[in-house]
């Protein structure tokens, strides 16, 4: 076993998808909830103010250069958050020990996917 | 990956449902699971910008849908393993984060209450500028 | 005053007599100062002299009378039976370690793992040589103390998953002590064991379960030991981008 421990070598990606997780975790904490609350509950309940979610308004809203930043950062890093930990359910939870390689490709590449996506969609708007 | 030992001894491989045999082990499976909600969130927020994108009539019907029972469900879920992954994550960094005042090491306790309440106000900020701004 | 007998069910492993472990079921007598490894040794002194299980010190130093009690991993010297009434109280080899007989099990492994964090001090290349004294404030011991309780135990391992699944981690306990050395003002060996660390197997693997810190009986906390070294190497990693943002 110790032979093998010698022959995976440095994990060279590792620290860096660590930070991305470690980022996206520390976002969606402060972020995702409320965003929920708003958009899932409050509105759904009609506890907001009438135009509150009115097209011209959030069009307003979202296209205000510090609003798209904002943006960026609550929708990218929680994507790697994802891919990391679902990497691991799917090692450590659902036991799948083979094609560790293409696990992480499929988390990490749905991830990047996803980034791609959102800034093309907040650079458009 | 369990290794034959090298010694012969007995080793029966780990049961796949390790993760049902404790209450931690369980309270550890909801925390990580939350993260299938953290990628849920993000869809439906890119959905939300998509229908922004595309006009007041894509708006409309993704406004419509917000109303509907299933994303009302929806919400629901993703609020709920929201919260449980905000206060997992503030234990956790109070675990990690070894934060020092005037050279006195803080009580993990009062380092996970300082971060909940940094992340009500942030939430109430974000409230604000996303509901009456 | 609790007092009486108390059922034990120890699960037994001989290879030279059948291939499969079974569970034998002994009565003891127990009373407010009786532990788990006292019911042990009664059995052994008075029962069954062929049931083996590892002990030396009795007081919660010597680490090596580690077992899976009611299924918890504990120290069998700690365990009191007082607690664990009425029974009956379940006896298994520590979890996760191949059995080589009854309660004893194969601790290579970890040992192999132990070796290579290198816990020891390595000098610092500052270091004034020969001047005798590598003296400390109280603040720079506190930044190592609580790692230096491990006594190598191997409970954390048998509460960890992860080693469960993939005994080529490192595990709790030896990151935890190389992280002791690399908080000690007076080592200058965190590079050699950022290579150790650092691999896919060191620190990696580990998902923060939290369950090794939960079950030291020392109070030690690897997992923050194995999260905080993951910091360190992604600054580190992080420094390619970012001269400024990484620690010593």
């Amino acid at each position: 076993m110790v032979v093998t421990v010698t022959a995976r070598g440095p994990a060279r990606a590792e620290p860096g998808l660590w930070a991305l997780f470690a980022a996206g975790g520390t976002v969606a904490a402060f972020l995702m909830p409320v965003h929920a609350a708003i958009l899932g509950i409050a509105y759904a309940a009609g506890w907001l103010p009438a135009d509150a979610l009115a097209y011209d308004r959030i069009l307003d809203l979202a296209r205000a250069p510090l609003v798209k930043a904002y943006l960026a950062v609550l929708l990218v890093p929680p994507l790697f958050h994802w891919a990391h930990r679902f990497r691991f359910i799917l090692r450590h939870q659902a036991g799948i020990h083979r094609a560790r390689r293409a696990v992480a490709v499929a988390c990490y590449g749905t991830a990047l996917i996803g980034t791609g996506v959102a800034i093309a969609l907040i650079v458009r708007i | 990956m369990t290794a034959p030992p090298r010694t012969g001894g007995l080793l029966p491989p780990m049961p796949r449902t390790w993760w049902l045999r404790s209450a931690a082990y369980r309270r550890f499976a909801a925390r990580e699971l939350t993260s299938v909600f953290v990628l849920a969130f993000t869809v439906v927020m890119l959905l939300f910008l998509l229908a922004l994108s595309r006009g007041p009539r894509a708006y409309g019907r993704f406004l419509g849908w917000l109303g509907s029972a299933g994303a009302m469900a929806l919400f629901a879920a993703i609020l709920a393993a929201g919260l449980y992954h905000t206060l997992t994550w503030f234990r956790l960094s109070a675990q990690v984060q070894v934060v020092r005042v005037r050279g006195r090491v803080v009580p993990r306790g009062a380092v996970a209450a300082t971060l909940t309440a940094a992340w009500l106000a942030v939430s109430a900020g974000v409230a604000y500028v996303h509901v009456w701004w | 005053m609790a007092g009486g007998t108390i059922e034990l069910r120890v699960t037994r492993y001989r290879p030279d007599r059948s291939p499969t472990p079974w569970v034998d079921t002994f009565r003891v007598p127990y009373d407010d100062d009786t532990v788990v490894l006292d019911a042990l040794n009664h059995v052994k002194d008075e029962v069954d002299g062929t049931l083996t299980f590892r002990w030396s010190c009795r007081m919660g130093v010597c680490g090596s009378c580690g077992m899976m009690i009611g299924g918890e991993p504990r120290l069998s010297c700690g365990a009191f039976l007082r607690d664990l009434a009425p029974g009956p109280v379940t006896v298994e080899p520590l979890r996760h370690f191949p059995v080589l007989r009854d309660l004893v099990v194969d601790t290579d492994d970890f040992l192999e793992a132990l070796r290579e964090v290198r816990p020891w001090l390595i000098p610092r290349r500052d270091a004034a040589d020969g001047d005798g004294e590598g003296r400390q404030t109280p603040a720079q011991v506190d930044a190592y103390r609580q790692f230096s309780m491990c006594i190598n135990c191997m409970l954390c391992y048998a509460a960890c998953p992860v080693y469960g699944q993939d005994r080529t981690f490192l595990g709790p306990a030896a990151i935890a002590l190389a992280h002791r050395y690399d908080m000690d003002s007076r080592d200058g060996g965190r590079d050699v064991r950022r290579r150790i660390l650092g691999r896919d197997e060191g620190v990696w693997e580990c998902t923060f379960v939290g369950e090794c810190s939960a079950v030291c009986p020392k109070g030690v906390d690897p997992a923050a030991a194995i999260q905080r070294s993951k910091v360190d190497l992604a600054l580190r990693a992080w420094r390619v981008v970012w001269p400024a943002g990484a620690g010593r």
